[in-house]
């Protein structure tokens, strides 16, 4: 083929070309077309070698080519960025041609711009990973905000400490404070800092389940332990086994099963209800109550041996009135968390309603906020939630809110009746469903049921309203 | 009179899911910069970069041909002709995503019956990330155990643990 239509084609495919002996040294070579040898500085004569360092590794490649054994050898796609930082892409086809005029071999190397066919396959993927990486960055974000413990106040950095620390050593922490501080958060925050952290971690609010149970709960048992053991199972204690078991509220374990737990602690050895068999279980023991523990050993409702066995590492969780600034932070990440669930455009706080929530000394705790936040979302229509949406009223403590013209009998009343007489309506209203009823008390589920437990309400028959 | 230093070029391959930042450590590595825009890789591009040579241990320069692949969407013949001739691979993964710690969407197994005895090293990337109480994930130390490989912990955006886990890359093309 004459000289001149080679040229026009290697110029239509934007292709250049170099060819080698079989000493791989350079015999020819045209790289006019072609910008990936642009900065290239190869005398008149180089190797292969210099000419494509990235064909090192490539050693029995090149061999078998020129030995005939491979007929070509391709590599698509290789980037090249020149000095201005423009991207282009090219492929590299490696073959063996016959030169019947010396009856040798040479090595032929084409190196083709596939920049315009790449650069869509580039849009395409692009946009698609871009989709996939927000989608995992929104899901573990939200699983993160959910689990992380938020605030630069010098209380929660302490707290943060304190995690930290423990997390390395295999010691029962206990966790006292009001409820809502946190105290389960920081439970499962020391469990995945440990070592332990690929190990279970299991919880259980001991004022949730009745004390008829809490046992079998606890250390499982056998079938035929009683009439409804149906099968064995396995208690809390064996499914926590080697990772962190815990248990919130502790305060409310009864005092039978106070005993049971501190012989466990003290053997790591149990026995399944119904069986005599002793199995061994190493547990990492996690506790937090929101009553004084130390009180509650002086009135005798606690036993003293167990206190002073979980009473080793002890932190008090603040609660969110004393973390100054950090409620902004914390409001503004629920708000984040919230109007992605539920699908809603608001992105943050208005500096008035960011003001009046620092100066109004927030009566509740942390979940109470958030579910006033909650509801603020859902009715907001702008992108920033104002005074209006929350309003503040609806969270100011019962006294100030509507109720404040209660009154108080000549005789007085027993305050713990006024409770009972609450929780009861509202169970009323939700037809039962204890969900609900708690959510019109503004109480999470665990200290409803505590405190239907507490008056001996009995949930599951809703006394009519008279 | 000291011998000449020779030059010997070994060629590695970053391996690991999209996004997981395996431009971003070979850029921190080559010219000590970070984007973060990120620019997916379709292909390979490849760089070379010259490893410090480790006093009193052995007068050879090492120069590193770093082939940073695209993620792998289908193991291809194409695909397998990058492997060819590597001596390691840095396999890259994305801390704050755990999706990204499958190694079958990496065809680590394709990458090893091309290069039987080529070394590896685990990178757990974007460390930076990470909220400080958390530990890095525990599963990823198994996995590397599992291949006999170090793990690193790096952040291509600060920097953090990138020297290192090259070190450990010339330790094991030293070997
Ligand atoms: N915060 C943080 N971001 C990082 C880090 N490493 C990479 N990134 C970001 O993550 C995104 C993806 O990084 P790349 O280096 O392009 O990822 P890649 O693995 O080469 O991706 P593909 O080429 O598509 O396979 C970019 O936006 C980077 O800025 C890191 O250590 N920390
Ligand atoms: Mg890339």
């Amino acid at each position: 083929m004459p000289g001149r239509y080679l040229k026009q084609i290697l110029k239509a495919h934007r292709t250049a070309y170099a060819v080698f002996d079989e000493s791989l040294q350079s015999l020819d070579y045209d790289f006019r077309n072609s910008v990936f040898f642009s900065e290239k500085e190869l005398g008149r004569n180089f190797s292969l070698w210099e000419c494509f360092p990235l064909l090192a590794g490539y050693e029995d490649v090149v061999r078998e080519i020129l030995q005939g054994k491979l007929r070509q050898y391709l590599l698509e796609k290789i980037n090249h960025c020149d000095d201005a930082g423009k991207l282009t892409y090219h492929t590299i086809l490696l073959t063996a041609v016959q030169d019947k005029d010396y009856g040798a071999t040479r090595l032929f190397c084409l190196v083709s711009d596939v920049t315009r066919e790449t650069a869509l396959e580039q849009s395409l993927r692009q946009k698609d990973y871009e989709v996939r990486v927000l989608r995992a960055d929104l899901l573990s974000n939200g699983q993160f905000l959910h689990d992380s413990l938020l605030g630069e106040s010098q209380p929660v950095a302490k707290v943060r400490e304190f995690v930290k620390k423990v997390s390395q050593y295999q010691a029962t922490v206990l966790l006292q404070g009001e409820s809502g501080t946190g105290k389960s958060l920081v439970a499962k925050l020391i469990h995945r800092a440990s070592p332990l952290s690929s190990a279970p971690f299991v919880e259980i609010n001991c004022a949730a389940i009745p004390d008829t149970l809490m046992e079998s709960e606890l250390f499982g048992y056998e079938k035929g332990a009683f009439t409804n053991a149906l099968s064995s199972k396995k208690g809390l204690i064996e499914e926590a086994d080697k990772g962190s078991l815990f248990l919130d509220e502790i305060g409310e374990l009864p005092l039978s099963l106070q005993a049971k737990l501190l012989t466990f602690l003290e053997t790591q050895r149990f026995r399944r209800l119904g069986s005599t068999i002793e199995r061994k279980a190493n547990v990492r023991l996690l506790v937090a109550s929101n009553k004084e523990l130390a009180a509650a050993v002086e009135q005798k409702e606690f036993r003293q041996d167990l206190f002073f066995r979980l009473n080793v590492v002890t932190a008090v969780l603040p609660p969110l009135r004393e973390l100054g600034e950090d409620i902004l932070l914390l409001a503004g990440h629920f708000v984040e968390l919230l109007a992605i669930d539920l699908k809603k455009q608001v992105t943050g706080l208005t500096p008035s309603l960011a003001q009046k929530l620092l100066s109004y000394d927030w009566p509740g705790n942390v979940r109470e906020l958030r579910n006033a936040l909650e509801r603020a979302v859902i009715f907001c229509e702008g992108k920033l939630l104002d005074i209006d949406d929350l309003s503040l009223s609806s969270i100011r403590p019962v006294a100030e809110s509507g109720l404040g013209n209660v009154q108080i009998p000549e005789d007085g009343l027993a305050f713990d009746d006024v409770e009972r007489a609450f929780l009861e309506e509202a169970l009323n209203k939700a037809g039962g469903n204890q969900t609900r009823a708690a959510r019109y008390l503004d109480l999470s589920l665990d200290t409803f049921r505590y405190r239907l437990k507490k008056f001996k309400v009995r949930p599951g028959h809703p006394p009519n309203k008279k | 009179m000291n011998k000449p230093a020779i030059t010997l070029s070994k060629k590695i391959c970053m391996l690991g899911t999209f996004s997981v930042g395996k431009t971003s450590l070979v850029r921190r590595f080559v010219h000590g910069l970070f984007d973060d825009r990120y620019l997916s890789t379709i292909g390979v591009q490849i760089y070379e970069k010259q490893l410090p040579s480790i006093p009193g241990r052995r007068a050879e320069n090492l120069k590193l041909i770093c082939w940073d692949l695209a993620n792998i969407e289908k193991l291809t013949p194409a695909i397998k002709n990058y492997f060819r001739g590597a001596s390691a691979a840095i396999v890259v993964f994305d801390l704050t995503r755990p999706a990204t710690f499958d190694v079958k969407d990496i065809h680590l197994d394709a990458f090893k019956q091309v290069n039987p005895l080529a070394g590896l090293v685990f990178a757990g990337n974007k460390i930076d990330l990470l909220p400080d109480v958390s530990s890095p994930p525990s599963e990823l130390a198994d996995l590397a155990g599992s291949h006999s490989a170090p793990l690193l912990f790096t952040s291509a955006k600060s920097g953090a643990g990138v020297a290192e886990m090259f070190a450990a890359l010339g330790q094991l093309l030293l070997r």
